[in-house]
């Protein structure tokens, strides 16, 4: 049986140590390159990178602290019933990990971010601070011009910061490479739904957490020199269930918990792990005169699934059905944070389309440093027998 | 007629069946290892290893090789099914008739009602306490000098036996050093441990609504200090209740394995055809 390619291990463990420095180094020693370099942080689920990435800022997703910080003033800010993601994260704020950032962008996702981004501004961290409101009505006039103007917001708040004017070129520069870094992405996820058992789920994770900490150029760099590996036939297939998760777009679970599932014997062909670098559905035009308004247009026509998108018209149960019979799924684990409201509210509606189509499902939750998994584990392994001998 | 393998990893032992896979499916051979100190995946990788040889096989012969209980650590496999599938299985496997199944494992006692097709209805198991468990029996009998084979026989000579905690096995280990000082008789306490498990298996079998005939698998599945502890509980209760223990009870999770295996190698063969 061939082995994967020492170079490909090499490259996983390289995106695993980058996707959880929670100093972020490498993008502080990015922005020491240059004094016109910015940091702008930014929260799940989703901001449009290539702004900022047209402005000499380095967009940087924070995606929680994981299981790799002990919350001590965290708690102190949020009540035991909230979700575990802000706490870690204004622990983070707090013991000054994120002081080099000169901008922080808070996407609006449920009441707790929203509540971040205040407790940022009291805090003082970053020159700027920006609830980043996504709108809820699609019409090019009404969404579309209050979507321009926000990012307008932003790309002057950097323009304050650094005095770089976003010229039409280098939006459009920017706007293509991230249409490169999605396709690499799908490539990736498209490659697992026919050969799953060559890059398991986990090392996928850490390749695309990577990309949520480092530039565009590189991380595309590192997805081509994946892609090629993985193109190449080897590891051996096991007799796995074909699952799709859905529910952990911000807060994330933690690595044991991804990994349970796989050794349950469940390989995760489709996940909402890392939504926000997914997010736009299709190829954004990088080729016109106007730029920003390509975005917005993407934003209210191409966009995602998402509980943080108001979606009559299209809803997100049907799309999660096409969504399993498109990658030939066997079934949907329901796996979401405990007390997030926007994947918890909306768990009953996506059940029951699954329901409706016999789509097999089964739900748990999960903190973002829970450590035990046996039940998860339990679980999971009944699904896959159940699946694999009596379905 | 095709071969299956079967591989279940415990925490103390690593239980290993080659099966013929057919209606009339067979045990060729089997083999148990401690784990002692070892890497359990070595020792799962050797066992499979010197079978194959010992049968003129190599791996390719193998239709199916499925793991089960800490599946991960086999690296050549074809596929893994859960504990509680398997034993399941196993259980029918002894006797079709079975409708209860008690694990009795190292770490845990799992009980679950299964239908005529070995498909598991519900079950109940003992938490994370560890004193419904093997490891705690073995435990006590270290203590008491003696080797895990012979407390079942030793249980049997009991003629007042003395009931510890059947709640903490911090607090049994402790009821066991102050009935060693007190002069109790080796078989009494054995005996009491005995029952204490066993009034925990029958809280069990309780809550799960178990029906008979109930099958006993897993490491002290053929400890008759063990099955007559059980035995005596439930008549207490007034429960008639029909227990049954194979001696190739310890192999039941490793059985179900290989006859799930052979099971899923079939339909996967079916499936392949409808997709050409």
């Amino acid at each position: 049986m061939k082995q994967a390619a020492p170079r490909l291990i090499e490259l996983v463990e390289e995106c695993k140590s980058l996707a959880f420095d929670l100093n972020f180094s490498y993008a502080k020693e990015w922005k020491k390159q240059s004094p016109d370099r910015l940091l702008v942080g930014y929260l799940p689920i989703y901001v449009p990178r290539q702004i900022m990435h047209a402005a000499n800022a380095l967009p940087v997703g924070i995606m929680g602290v994981g299981d790799r910080k002990q919350i001590i003033k965290g708690d102190a800010y949020y009540q035991s019933y909230i979700c575990h993601l802000p706490r870690g994260i204004i622990e983070m704020a707090l013991d000054h990990n994120l002081d080099d950032f000169d901008g922080f962008l808070f996407p609006s996702i449920c009441d707790c971010v929203r509540n971040l981004s205040g407790m940022f501004k009291l805090v003082h961290k970053g020159k700027f601070t920006r609830y980043f409101d996504y709108p809820q009505n699609f019409d090019e006039h009404i969404g579309g011009t209050f979507y321009r103007e926000l990012l307008e917001t932003i790309i002057n708040d950097m323009h304050l910061l650094n005095g770089v004017n976003i010229s039409i070129e280098a939006l459009n520069r920017s706007i293509s490479l991230y249409n490169k870094n999605r396709k690499l992405v799908e490539t990736i996820y498209n490659i697992r739904q026919d050969y799953p058992w060559r890059l398991s789920a986990t090392d996928v994770y850490h390749i695309i957490r990577a990309g949520m900490v480092i530039n565009v150029e590189k991380h595309n760099e590192i997805l081509e020199e994946v892609i090629r590996y993985i193109e190449e036939d080897y590891g051996e297939p096991m007799d796995n269930i074909r699952v799709i998760i859905s529910g952990s777009f911000c807060e994330q679970p933690p690595i044991g918990l991804i990994k349970s599932i796989e050794m349950a014997g469940c390989y995760i062909i489709d996940d909402d792990f890392m939504l926000g670098s997914r997010w736009i559905q299709d190829d954004i035009n990088g080729t016109t005169e106007d730029p920003l308004n390509e975005l917005v247009i993407s934003f209210l026509t191409k966009s995602t699934a998402s509980s943080a998108i108001y979606d009559v018209g299209n809803p997100r149960s049907a799309r999660l059905v096409q969504l399993v019979k498109r990658r030939n799924a066997d079934g949907v684990i329901f796996c979401a944070a405990s007390f997030c409201d926007p994947a918890l509210l909306d768990r009953p509606e996506l059940q029951k389309a699954c329901d409706a189509e016999g789509i097999a499902h089964i739900n748990f939750q999960f903190h973002e440093n829970t450590g035990q998994f046996k039940v998860i584990k339990e679980q999971a392994g009944t699904f896959s027998d159940s699946i694999k001998l009596w379905v | 007629m095709i071969y299956t393998m079967g591989i279940d990893i415990g925490s103390n032992f690593i239980k290993l069946v080659l099966m013929e896979y057919s209606e009339n499916s067979k045990i060729v051979d089997k083999h148990t290892e401690k784990i002692r100190k070892r890497n359990p995946t070595q020792v799962a990788d050797e066992m499979v290893q010197l079978m194959l040889d010992k049968h003129g096989l190599k791996y390719e012969n193998i239709a199916y090789l499925a793991s089960t209980g800490e599946g991960d650590l086999v690296k050549r496999k074809r596929g893994h099914f859960y504990g509680m599938t398997t034993h399941s299985r196993g259980a029918h496997f002894f006797y079709p008739e079975a409708r209860t199944v008690v694990d009795l494992g190292a770490l845990y006692v799992r009980t679950i009602r299964i239908n005529q097709d070995a498909r598991v209805e519900d079950y109940k198991m003992t938490g994370q306490c560890a004193s419904g468990s093997g490891q705690f029996l073995e435990n006590i009998s270290r203590y008491l000098g003696l080797s895990i084979d012979e407390v079942g026989e030793i249980s049997l000579q009991s003629g007042n036996p003395e009931v510890s905690s059947g709640i903490c096995a911090v607090l049994a280990e402790t009821d066991v050093i102050n009935m060693v000082s007190r002069g109790i008789k080796t078989p009494d306490i054995i005996k009491g441990i005995h029952l204490s498990i066993a009034s925990r298996i029958i809280k069990l079998l309780g809550s799960l609504k178990a029906e008979s005939p109930i099958v006993l698998t897993g490491g002290m599945a053929l400890n008759k200090g063990m099955i007559q502890a059980i035995e005596e509980t439930l008549k207490e209760g007034s429960k008639n209740f029909i227990i049954k223990a194979h001696p190739d009870s310890i192999y039941a999770g490793a059985i179900g394995a290989a006859l799930w295996g052979g099971y899923r190698h079939y339909k996967l063969l079916e499936k392949q055809a409808v997709a050409i």
